[in-house]
């Protein structure tokens, strides 16, 4: 049950959002109290990113869809879970929709077994895709140009690790290289993207 | 908790959902519940690290879904028990990731004012009350009394296939005796799912029976159990296989069904 509710008192006034990025989370809010036109319009606008990324990682159509299914119907349970402080609506989406696409990744192992041996090949062009829309186009050589600032086993591993959807032992495996160099790869790999990407908190 | 092992390592991996589940849950268990000042910062970076994650996603070309996805997802919602907010559980969202660490942290004004606004909404609590009823306590969802257990997972995946099949087609049609009945299907699977809202309960002693109505020689044959919430909604993938043109029907019988049809049904669905 709700015991969390801080304890403060000021709390009369409404809250006015005027943010230019407050839409979704607005809709959220909607969504959070069972307003299904707003979900349908959330829907709308986030799924073609959602569907993007789970096809990217799990490739299979049918597949696919199932899972973007499970994200959005974990959106409408969990969105008065969401919290406007920590980030955006759609930050709060996509972090959902990679996590569930990495769990059904791992759930099905054979096809993992297949993969480490075929990933090795396609990881240089894990994040090369060529997208249409500006934005898109945009985002995806500001990314690409952040990444070119990494060194070799760092660009492979978080590469790896997001588009491929492989935990930090199969990156081990997959690169040779030592776990634990695995991780600290990652992590300084991860921390030279924020900053190449103007990422604060 | 350990203090010898450095913890901080694992961020960017953690970041990125590439720890394996022990050493999440270790991980996670660490920013929950380490005092050090170095874990503060190990948080912070976190959030930062999820936030990157999160631009490497929206550099992937968008793909829209089929028409047919959004018409299944649809009309699972009223199915779909909310949560109500505040609760904490640590393994049944998202934000068992980045969200969940900065908890703790000392909030800014904006950020009180912000949280106060979002937590304390009138509305919000009202439909606290009603979520109520899908009670959820130690990751454990319970809807409608009854606990998601296989079966419910099974029927979810199947109904998530009928909608994403690509000749998924629907057709809707009130019920006898009021509220109204959903019927999804899909030739090319040979299946089909029946979602029903506002359906009048029924007496412990009586069940709504599921029925495939040959359209070819008329026989009707039991297809499944259907047994709905007091709130009157529910859906059920219906067993056996559908034959392409057969109607579906809904009947009232003895609990836990019958052989034969032994009452009119109360709405009857063709499929085309």
């Amino acid at each position: 049950m709700p015991e969390s509710v801080p304890g403060e008192s000021d709390v009369s006034e409404n809250f006015q959002d005027s943010s230019p990025t407050s839409r979704q989370q607005r809709l959220l809010e909607r969504v959070s109290i069972g307003d299904q036109a707003a979900f349908s319009e959330l829907y709308d606008e986030v799924s073609p990113r959602v569907f993007g990324l789970v096809k990217r990682l799990l490739v299979d159509h049918s597949q696919s869809e199932e899972v973007t299914q499970e994200i959005f119907l974990e959106i409408w349970q969990s969105a008065s879970r969401f919290d406007p402080n920590k980030g955006g609506a759609s930050t709060w989406i996509l972090t959902m929709a990679h996590r569930r696409a990495v769990d059904r990744v791992r759930a099905s192992q054979s096809s993992r077994d297949r993969d480490i041996r075929i990933g090795i090949r396609d990881r240089d062009s894990e994040y090369d895709h060529v997208s249409e829309s500006v934005e898109v186009k945009f985002e995806h050589e500001r990314v690409e140009r952040a990444m070119e600032r990494l060194t070799e086993l760092q660009r492979q591993a978080i590469t790896l690790s997001y588009y491929g959807g492989y935990t930090n032992s199969e990156v081990s495996e997959m690169l040779s290289v030592p776990i634990g160099t695995i991780k600290t790869r990652i992590r300084d790999g991860m921390i030279r993207l924020r900053d190449e990407l103007d990422v604060t908190s | 908790m350990t203090a010898a092992k450095d913890f901080s390592i694992l961020s960017g991996s953690y970041a990125l959902h590439a720890l394996g589940p022990e050493e999440r849950a270790e991980f996670e268990q660490h920013l929950r519940e380490s005092a050090l000042q170095e874990t503060e910062q190990t948080r912070n970076e976190v959030t930062e690290l999820s936030d990157t994650a999160v631009l490497l996603g929206l550099a992937i070309a968008p793909v829209t879904p089929s028409p047919a996805l959004k018409v299944g997802i649809m009309a699972k919602l009223s199915s779909t028990p909310q949560l109500p907010p505040g609760s904490v559980s640590s393994n049944q969202s998202a934000d068992a990731t980045s969200r969940r660490p900065l908890d703790d942290a000392a909030p800014g004004p904006a950020e009180r004012k912000a949280r106060a606004a979002w937590f304390l909404r009138p509305v919000t609590a009202l439909a606290c009350a009603a979520a109520a009823v899908a009670l959820i306590i130690g990751g454990g969802v319970i809807v409608n009394n009854v606990s998601v257990d296989s079966f419910e997972q099974a029927q979810a995946d199947q109904l998530a296939a009928i909608s994403a099949a690509d000749d998924a087609q629907r057709r809707v049609s009130p019920i006898e005796g009021g509220g109204t009945a959903t019927l999804v299907w899909s030739n090319e699977l040979g299946t089909s799912a029946l979602v029903v809202a506002g359906i009048a309960s029924l007496p412990a002693d009586r069940s709504y029976q599921l029925w495939y109505i040959d359209a070819g020689d008329g026989v009707a044959r039991p297809a499944g159990i259907f047994s709905t919430a007091a709130t009157g909604v529910g859906s059920r993938v219906l067993d056996g296989s559908m034959g392409a043109g057969d109607a579906v029907g809904l009947t009232v019988e003895p609990a836990g069904g019958s052989a034969t049809p032994s009452t009119s049904p109360i709405v009857v669905i063709e499929s085309a």
